[in-house]
């Protein structure tokens, strides 16, 4: 998969799931600041891309996941056999 | 029933008797979590069981050995789903919802969200319970976050409080959501015909309040499609000035237990002041029939819970105190959020806004 691709899966999981704005989505949106995304929220994204993904992501490195490139760089270590 | 404009008395009892008169021929599955409250799981079975029938099956999750011994003989329209683990109230909501998966409350979300089963009661910890439906029944798209719905037994007539708990901090344009979701209940729930909503704050006026509620005033006055009446104060909540209350949940959790405390002071006074001597004893017993009346009105059990508005199926918390019948109301509650309109309004009122107005 590529990062444009990954970064295309998390957007939509966040319009569609956390009913984000899709023009707030970029790479460099903070999750907590920018996107208004409580805790609750934040589990849930990464539960969804636990699904989405087939990966698994602990609870220590989803706190470690800060903005939405944060997620596309953990998937891209993660996905790539 | 009263509509907005009427003052009739109306009674707490004649908004939930339309949730046992069944007027559909739908068979709801209520999924029903035996380990969670105080008085689990005997109590739980006990309220779960009156409100059983052949249009309202029970699926129970929790530890069977527990659970099936309480089952009379020949109980109908009653299964069991074994889940043995619990969460109980100290465990932190989100990871014990997340990390759990053998627990009542997950095992029963999970049921409700596959399919199963149709709507989740539960009296046990109240944000595992937000937690966990939220990431398992999942939120109806285009709501951004969900609210705790109560009936507050007002007078004349009761109303719908919200948000009472499911988020300590909101923006503007939650309350607004929280305002059509509370007009949804308020209608489909209460059979409020053209239910009022206000929103909480510490003055009339558009301008009171923080930045955040003018905000959210603003917003809600220019969505055609809620009945608003404006702001209303504190004081206004339980003499019924609007049908629906719309506030954050930190707010509307202190003024829930601000009105429970009121009222168990007000009523232990009263108690005092009738056993003060032989004439105010008299003067209790010329008033005994009506004051049982009013305690049976003013009963936290006839509502049996609140509602978890923005899920995508009915999701009840029920009170962690609570016994047979605050547990046969609060099914009965859910089983009414699945068959009214409730859910497809919400899903049409916010799924086309998407995410902000």
């Amino acid at each position: 998969m590529t990062r444009e691709e990954v970064f295309e899966h998390v957007k939509g999981i966040l319009v569609e799931t956390l009913s984000v704005d899709d023009d707030k989505v970029t790479l460099e949106a903070r999750f907590q600041e920018d996107l208004e995304t409580d805790s609750l929220d934040l589990v849930e994204l990464v539960m969804t891309m636990e699904e989405k993904f087939g990966i698994k992501i602990s609870d220590e490195e989803a706190a470690q996941i800060k903005t939405v490139g944060d997620a596309v760089d953990f998937v891209m270590t993660r996905v790539d056999a | 029933m009263s509509g907005s404009t009427s003052r009739a008395y109306t009674s707490p009892h004649s908004v939930t008797a339309a949730w046992s008169a069944l007027t559909d021929d739908r068979v709801v599955k209520v999924v029903v979590d035996a380990a969670g409250g105080d008085n689990a799981p005997g109590e739980i079975v006990r309220g779960a069981l009156e409100a059983a029938g052949p249009q309202l099956h029970i699926v129970f999750t929790g530890d069977e050995a527990r659970i099936r011994p309480l089952l009379p003989q020949g109980t109908e329209h009653v299964s069991i789903v074994h889940a043995p683990d619990v969460i109980g109230y100290d465990d932190e909501p989100a990871s014990a919802a997340r990390a759990k998966t053998g627990s009542s409350i997950v095992v029963g979300l999970k049921l409700v969200h596959d399919g199963e089963a149709d709507a989740f009661v539960s009296a046990g910890n109240t944000g595992a319970v937000v937690a966990g439906s939220v990431l398992y029944i999942r939120r109806i798209p285009g709501v951004q976050r969900p609210a705790i719905c109560t009936i507050i037994p007002a007078m004349p007539a009761p109303i719908a409080f919200l948000d009472v708990g499911a988020n300590a901090e909101v923006r503007p344009e939650h309350l607004r959501q929280f305002a059509v979701m509370g007009q949804a209940f308020a209608r489909e729930v209460m059979g409020i015909a053209g239910p009022d909503i206000g929103l909480l704050s510490i003055g009339e006026e558009p301008s009171k309040g923080t930045p955040d509620v003018v905000e959210a005033h603003r917003l809600i006055a220019g969505d055609e499609r809620i009945r608003f009446y404006g702001n209303i104060e504190g004081r206004d909540i339980m003499n019924r000035t609007v049908d629906v209350v719309v506030t954050d949940g930190f707010t509307g959790n202190v003024a829930l237990k601000t009105i429970e405390g009121s009222a168990k002071a007000i009523l232990g006074a009263l108690r005092a002041t009738i056993d003060l001597n032989l004439a105010t004893k008299l003067g209790g017993l010329l008033l005994r029939h009506d004051l049982m009346v009013l305690k049976d009105a003013l009963d936290p059990e006839e509502f049996g819970g609140a509602l978890l508005v923005g899920m995508k199926a009915p999701v009840v918390i029920a009170h962690g105190n609570s016994r047979a019948r605050g547990i046969a109301q609060a099914v009965r509650m859910a089983r009414r959020g699945a068959v009214s309109e409730l859910l497809p309004t919400i899903s049409r009122e916010l799924g086309t806004q998407g995410g902000s107005v």
